[in-house]
């Protein structure tokens, strides 16, 4: 079994043996291991087993995580690890049948974490520094009256069939002239490849092209703009 | 809309046995690659029920037609028909797996990695759960159309560390996602349209933890047959000590074709087929 053992001043102060999955390191009450120092975050740090292995996280506190001297955003631990939160040191020890069992195991052997809770902490404090994750909204500029669409689904299809997430009209529209799709480096159009012209800030797109804040798109004679909001809702 | 595909699953040169697993159906344009984890055979039990759970069941909502919400969960409004049957078939495959390994000693903590790739006329549905991926290569790019559910990937998402870290972080292998881990899970889905000449790479860390995107980009554009493509990207991972198992599948699409839209295009269509 693993120990932590914590220590203050070159004092040893108390030593945990780890018995869950995983032990919490902050200031409050809640926490596995309480170290009450106005320099410690009220959830500083998490440490989680994951087979064989030790994972710490910081918990995006103020002061920082320090293993051996280095800051960390996750560590994975070894034998003999020197945790530095505040003033305090975490000093990580394992077992000897422990340490030859990680070294066995080859290093870039799969494994997965349960991180639902340590996301949402996570999450909470990012929110703060990180931006909120986006949607993606068309507004007309003119031929149409039709005002705002969020662009709620991963692929919209812009055009003239009845299908159509924005649907437009006229005599040489196609049922579909363009499509906007969602994808992990973020919203891109497409030109359907029809004889209607899609422009995008007054040049002609041949085939994709990842759209940014406050793009102008032309469809034919239907101007639009491009531009993300924050979504209420977070995946 | 004319397809060619191919794909190669090859041990690599460090494990005893091959825990991934792939399926090609090129009736409805349906690829998938599975990479599994779990102790003794248990890996290769994942990916393999994985692989032929998501397939019968995709195979056979569209050839029914079915309706969302006769599917194994709640339909997703933001998907579209065949969206839906993906991301329900994933859940389903998920909640197999759990069971399994709840259910038997011999399966305890198995789980699996999942990409599919739908390619139709109108669009194309990317979806996944871990660390394999789905390429796009369009013209001389390449982009992924897959999200990595790793410690790394999320922590990079959150902007809690910076591109250079994650390159080199040894928690690169910690999932936080797999089929068989929990009894919900969600994948991640984006639903493009098809251009003239697109190639889409299904792969597994195989082959991306030893192969950057730009080689994979330099080999994939290297010719016009997708089996000769597939053993040039399993040989180049094995060059550079083929770690782990190495799964490959290339589709490579052709839609000039296909019927053009519009009024003009219906001339165009009719004077074609005059000559």
């Amino acid at each position: 079994m693993a120990r932590v053992i914590l220590a203050f001043n070159k004092k040893v102060i108390k030593e945990y043996p780890f018995v869950k999955e995983s032990m919490a390191i902050g200031r409050d009450d809640r926490n596995d291991i309480v170290i009450d120092n106005l320099a410690v975050s009220s959830l500083h740090a998490r440490i989680d087993k994951t087979g064989d292995n030790y994972i710490i996280t910081d918990l995006q506190s103020t002061n920082g995580t320090f293993v051996n001297n280095k800051q960390i955003t996750s560590h994975k631990l070894q034998h003999k690890d020197k945790i530095i939160i505040g003033k305090h040191l975490l000093f990580f020890a394992m077992s000897k049948e422990e340490q030859a069992k990680v070294k066995k195991e080859a290093l870039d052997k799969t494994m997965i974490l349960d991180t639902s809770k340590q996301k949402e902490l996570l999450a909470k404090r990012a929110d703060k520094v990180v931006e909120k994750e986006k949607i993606g909204v068309i507004s007309f500029i003119d031929g149409s009256s039709e005002g705002e669409i969020k662009l709620g689904k991963k692929l919209t299809k812009i055009g003239k069939a009845e299908t159509s997430e924005i649907k437009l009209s006229g005599l040489f529209m196609p049922p579909t002239a363009a499509t906007i799709s969602r994808r992990p480096n973020g919203y891109a159009i497409t030109s359907a490849g029809g004889r209607t012209k899609v422009k995008v800030n007054d040049e002609v797109i041949k085939e994709s092209h990842f759209l940014k804040d406050f793009d102008t798109i032309e469809v034919g004679s239907y101007k639009f703009q491009f531009y993300t909001i924050d979504s209420g809702d977070k995946k | 809309m004319e397809i060619k595909a191919a794909g190669l699953s090859d041990v690599g040169l460090k494990r005893d046995g091959n825990e991934d697993a792939f399926a090609m159906d090129d009736s409805i344009g349906l690829y998938i690659v599975a990479d599994g984890m779990g102790g003794h055979l248990a890996g290769e039990v994942a990916s393999n029920v994985a692989v032929q759970i998501i397939q019968k069941n995709i195979n056979y909502w569209i050839a029914k037609n079915s309706p969302e919400d006769e599917l194994f969960d709640f339909p997703d409004g933001t998907l579209s028909r065949t969206g839906n049957y993906i991301s329900s078939s994933i859940k389903l495959a998920n909640r197999v797996i759990y069971e399994m390994s709840k259910g038997y000693r011999e399966y305890k903590g198995m789980g699996t990695t999942i990409v599919v790739l739908a390619v139709m006329p109108n669009s194309v549905i990317a979806a996944n759960v871990g660390d394999s991926r789905i390429y796009l290569i369009r013209d001389d790019t390449i982009e992924p159309l897959s999200k990595e559910h790793n410690l790394v990937a999320e922590q990079l998402e959150m902007g809690l560390i910076s591109k250079e870290e994650a390159e080199i972080s040894p928690l690169r292998h910690i999932l936080t996602r797999n089929l068989g881990f929990s009894d919900i899970v969600d994948a991640d889905l984006f639903e493009i349209e098809p251009m003239n000449d697109d190639r889409f790479l299904l792969c597994t860390d195989g082959l991306t933890d030893l192969v950057s995107d730009d080689e994979i980009l330099k080999i994939v554009k290297n010719g016009d047959d997708p089996e000769h493509l597939c053993h040039q990207l399993v040989s180049e991972a094995n060059k550079r000590g083929g770690n782990d198992n190495i799964t490959v599948s290339l589709i490579f699409v052709n839609t000039q074709d296909d019927k053009r839209q519009g009024i003009i295009g219906k001339f165009a269509n009719f004077f074609n087929k005059k000559k």
